[in-house]
């Protein structure tokens, strides 16, 4: 629902050449800055954080809703706590998710105690800047992270779900085959009717690319680990204009991995995510 | 007849506590003017009274004095518990852990500078 709102808000935002910069602090008591960072991208884009101990791992998504000169952000949490250890010496966490949303202006800072509001001085806290910018042509998103203790895990990533996906695919059967063929599609448009060739024979297919289905697990939700997942469904053209024949749906990252569909014919369909050139 | 003096032995026992009643007390009586066995036991039970008696500081009691719990040594094992119990609680948190405070005090919070 707000993955949503932020993508309404995110497409509405200020045109194309927007970019977004979550500049990003972690400072333990004391002033003492663990590590810094920045996270930057188009519109759209969320930061995933996360912090691990010996005693706790905090993973966050940090997600924004423009609104004139100020932006919503919206963080959902999946925490775990060391809570002690069992009679067998085993450790016993707390697992715990939840949502924070906090109101600023561009450029202010919201600090975010991770342990919980302070109470005579907050433990760590991260400190979060939201900038934005023109993207001067720069499409794809960035990362940059410095550590300074180098005891601490901490983690920024930037998250971006994709608009579009290139698809590559390819027939194959025993040692043959086909050659490479492309298409740049749209996640949930209406299904396209392509045709492989391979030894002098034609297949023709109707591709469509979809979202994966909400993932089971919790922590793969809150933290939109899913994002650039993208779902081939393939379906073989009915032989008469009532009937539509499904053959399967192949899901991956976008990652350049070929993952194979068998088909009807004994044909095996070989499809390969990537993201979209000029990105 | 071992378990027949198991049983006396019992009787006298209750007897020395001034549990038995006078039906009782005769049916002992009558034992003890024909077994020398018994008679003994009880003759050694009394001496044993007359010691722990004796030792409580009450030679003439007439029955043995039961020990008498002092306000100080009550409050001194009030104070040992107390303090084994902390510990042995420290100890568990510590292993184990606990409840803690409110779920909501733990979460992260936002706060705009």
């Amino acid at each position: 629902m707000l993955g949503a709102a932020a993508s309404l808000a995110a497409a509405a935002l200020q045109g194309p050449g927007t970019r977004v910069t979550y500049r990003v602090r972690v400072v333990e008591q004391g002033d003492r800055e663990l590590a810094r960072g920045a996270v930057s991208g188009p519109a759209g884009t969320d930061l995933r954080f996360a912090l691990k101990t010996d005693s706790a791992d905090i993973e966050a998504l940090f997600q924004i809703v423009p609104q004139g000169d100020t932006v919503i952000v919206a963080a959902e949490f999946f925490t775990k706590r060391l809570a002690g250890r069992s009679r067998r010496g085993l450790a016993l966490w707390e697992q715990d998710s939840y949502r924070r949303g906090v109101r600023l202006a561009w450029g202010d800072t919201a600090r975010v105690h991770l342990f919980g509001r302070p109470r005579g001085g907050s433990r760590l806290w991260l400190e979060l800047v939201l900038e934005r910018g023109f993207s001067g042509g720069e499409g794809r998103p960035a990362e940059e992270l410095q550590v300074v203790d180098a005891a601490s895990d901490i983690r920024l990533e930037a998250v971006v779900r994709p608009r579009r996906a290139r698809v590559i695919l390819n027939l194959v059967r025993a040692d043959t085959v086909s050659g490479p063929r492309g298409f740049d599609l749209v996640p949930d448009a209406p299904a396209r009717r392509v045709q492989l060739a391979m030894a002098g024979r034609r297949t023709n297919l109707e591709i469509a690319l979809t979202r994966p289905e909400p993932s089971p697990s919790a922590r793969d939700r809150v933290l939109a680990l899913d994002a650039e997942v993208v779902c081939l469904r393939v379906v073989a053209p009915p032989p008469s204009p009532d009937v539509a024949q499904p053959v399967g749906v192949v899901c991956g990252r976008l990652n350049d991995v070929a993952r194979r569909l068998p088909l009807p014919g004994g044909d095996t369909l070989v499809a390969t995510f990537a993201w979209p050139s000029g990105r | 007849m071992s378990d027949g003096h198991e049983t006396w032995l019992k009787q006298i026992d209750a007897e020395l506590d001034g549990e038995l009643s006078l039906v009782e007390r005769a049916a002992l009586a009558k034992h003890l003017a024909t077994c020398s066995h018994c008679s003994g036991a009880r003759a050694s039970q009394l001496e044993v009274r007359v010691a722990v008696a004796r030792s409580a500081g009450d030679p003439h009691a007439r029955v043995v004095p039961r020990p008498i719990i002092r306000g100080r040594a009550l409050a001194f094992w009030v104070v040992v518990a107390i303090a084994l119990g902390v510990a042995g609680g420290w100890l568990a948190h510590g292993r184990w852990g606990g409840p803690g405070g409110s779920l909501e005090d733990s979460r992260a919070a936002i706060v705009v500078h």
